[in-house]
């Protein structure tokens, strides 16, 4: 496998307050990357950095050879990197179908669409069901799942899933877990910001811990890592 | 029968033109989440470009859908000079009350200046009248009665049935998410003024063929149409269009029983109620999105 995604000295943050200071990291080369790290020390900016959402102060983003730093979101989705933010807001007032059209709305992905949506029904049966339903009247798992079958009609080369698990009750979290495991088998590489640290370490042979804005420690595959460093990493000594 | 017919034709006639003002304010609003000031004037500036284009020679079945493109395009400049550099900003509602408001003013006087205070009037869409139940109506008034809701009825299936109109409706309700499915945002926004500023042109064309024109013609309407808003909810566009043609009944009978004095003081008195009983409009659930 070939590096899809470098980082370089990567500096941002929202108006005068910098969260992210000279980061660097790679995906790609190992297959999926997981994110650790304490809440509040930039995984979500770095996210929201490398989809454009936020504009970087220094530093390059390179996807697939090509430098992709200042492009603007609709460019980057439009190269295939897919992001699928916290929180699962989605758009409360459409529907599911609405979702899968408007995951499809670039031209990169329209070809696609037909197939890609026969993914998706087999990664998740239970949107079928509810194909025509409004977002907001979903639970918690389903409105997730609806979040990750969106960008999966948007033809990823990378996703990016930044928590998906996030506030979901045991047994739906499992049936979620499953489904990533699936879709990542299916061939698309991944980066995933993730608590849990066990779906992580089965997912993920290549993981950073974020702190202070920075990466602090990179686990390449190889390297045995106990549940218990992590623990210490993540609280200190 | 014939006050009913006289209730019945006033209420529609009115309410066609406060339907198709008031939709597009409600557009912006869901879409871009702020309330364009400026929108009376692009009622007056329609009908004044259209004049413009039959005093050229045009008739004004050119005239009016050249007129219609132009206030388009006005309405996307308007967009990206005095909304777009402020969006993200806090206070945005108030600050955009305040560029539109200026906005509108700079070109109400413009228009006074480039084509004088003299009152002018378009040409009918339709030459002649004809009497239903006993009220002489004109053939003009007739055809907006029959054309507006056409027109209401494309920009909904617009809205519901093409990929388009889904991804407006997608942007009204959640921009982040809205820019991470490649949606081209800016040029969304851009598109939501454009539909607002025809929308309001072509009422003002319409108003032009049955009423005299000066520059501040859009002012009234624009007061019209916010209380419209107000009593539909802003959050949708059906309910302002429903809200629009309630008020234009309620309009027609109010003049008709107790003068055309009595009915401002009448309407804001139900507007007033209507605030405290139940301020997000009749028709509205309580959130912001399109449809």
């Amino acid at each position: 496998m070939s590096v899809i995604l470098t980082v370089e000295g990567l500096t941002a943050g929202y108006g005068r307050v910098t969260v992210l200071h000279d980061l660097s990291m790679e995906a790609g080369r190992f297959g999926n990357v997981g994110l650790f790290g304490p809440n509040g020390h930039g995984k979500s900016t770095l996210l929201r950095t490398v989809s454009g959402l936020l504009k970087a102060k220094s530093g390059s983003i390179t996807f697939d050879g090509e430098d992709i730093t200042r492009e603007s979101p609709r460019a980057i989705v439009g190269r295939g990197l897919i992001h699928v933010p916290q929180g699962n807001r989605l758009f409360p007032d459409l529907s599911i179908a609405d979702c899968m059209s408007l995951g499809a709305f670039s031209p990169r992905a329209r070809p696609h669409e037909a197939e890609n949506r026969e993914k998706v029904v087999k990664i998740f049966p239970k949107l079928a069901e509810r194909w025509r339903q409004r977002v907001r009247t979903l639970s918690g798992g389903e409105r997730q799942m609806v979040s990750i079958a969106t960008a999966l009609m948007s033809h990823p080369r990378l996703l990016i899933l930044d928590e998906p698990t996030l506030g979901l009750a045991p047994k739906i979290k499992d049936e979620l877990c499953a489904s990533v495991q699936e879709i990542s088998k299916g061939g698309v590489p991944l980066i995933v910001v993730e608590q849990d640290i066990e779906f992580l370490l089965e997912l993920c042979p290549q993981l950073y811990l974020v702190n202070h804005g920075t990466v602090e420690t990179e686990i390449k595959p190889g390297q045995s890592i106990e549940h218990s460093e992590i623990m210490s990493m993540y609280f200190g000594h | 029968m014939g006050a009913f017919a006289e209730i019945m034709f006033g209420g529609l006639f009115q309410g066609s033109l406060y339907a198709m003002m008031a939709v597009g304010l409600a557009l912006v609003w869901t879409t871009i989440g702020v309330f364009n000031f400026a929108h009376g004037v692009f009622m007056m500036l329609g009908a004044y470009v259209a004049w413009q284009f039959v005093s050229l020679g045009l008739p004004i079945a050119v005239a009016l859908p050249v007129a219609v493109v132009v206030m388009a395009g006005v309405g996307w400049i308007l967009q990206a000079s005095v909304v777009r550099p402020l969006i993200g900003r806090p206070n945005i509602v108030l600050v955009v009350v305040i560029t539109t408001l200026a906005a509108g003013s700079l070109i109400e006087n413009g228009v006074l200046t480039l084509w004088g205070p003299r009152s002018k009037q378009l040409p009918s869409l339709l030459e002649g009248n004809t009497v239903i139940g006993g009220v002489g109506v004109s053939l003009h008034q007739i055809a907006i009665i029959i054309i507006t809701p056409l027109i209401l009825a494309a920009l909904w299936a617009f809205l519901n049935h093409t990929r388009l109109g889904l991804a407006l409706r997608a942007v009204a309700q959640n921009e982040d998410a809205s820019q991470l499915v490649g949606l081209n945002v800016t040029a969304l926004y851009g598109l939501a003024f454009a539909i607002a500023a025809s929308l309001a042109g072509l009422a003002g064309i319409f108003m032009g063929g049955y009423r005299f024109m000066t520059p501040v013609m859009g002012s009234d309407p624009l007061l019209k149409a916010l209380i419209v808003v107000v009593f539909g909810g802003i959050s949708s566009i059906s309910g302002p269009i429903f809200a629009a043609y309630l008020i234009g009944f309620f309009e027609a009978a109010c003049s008709y029983y107790f003068g055309l004095y009595w009915t401002p003081a009448l309407l804001f008195a139900v507007l007033i109620l209507m605030l405290m009983v139940r301020p997000e409009g009749i028709f509205a659930n309580q959130s912001r999105g399109l449809a």
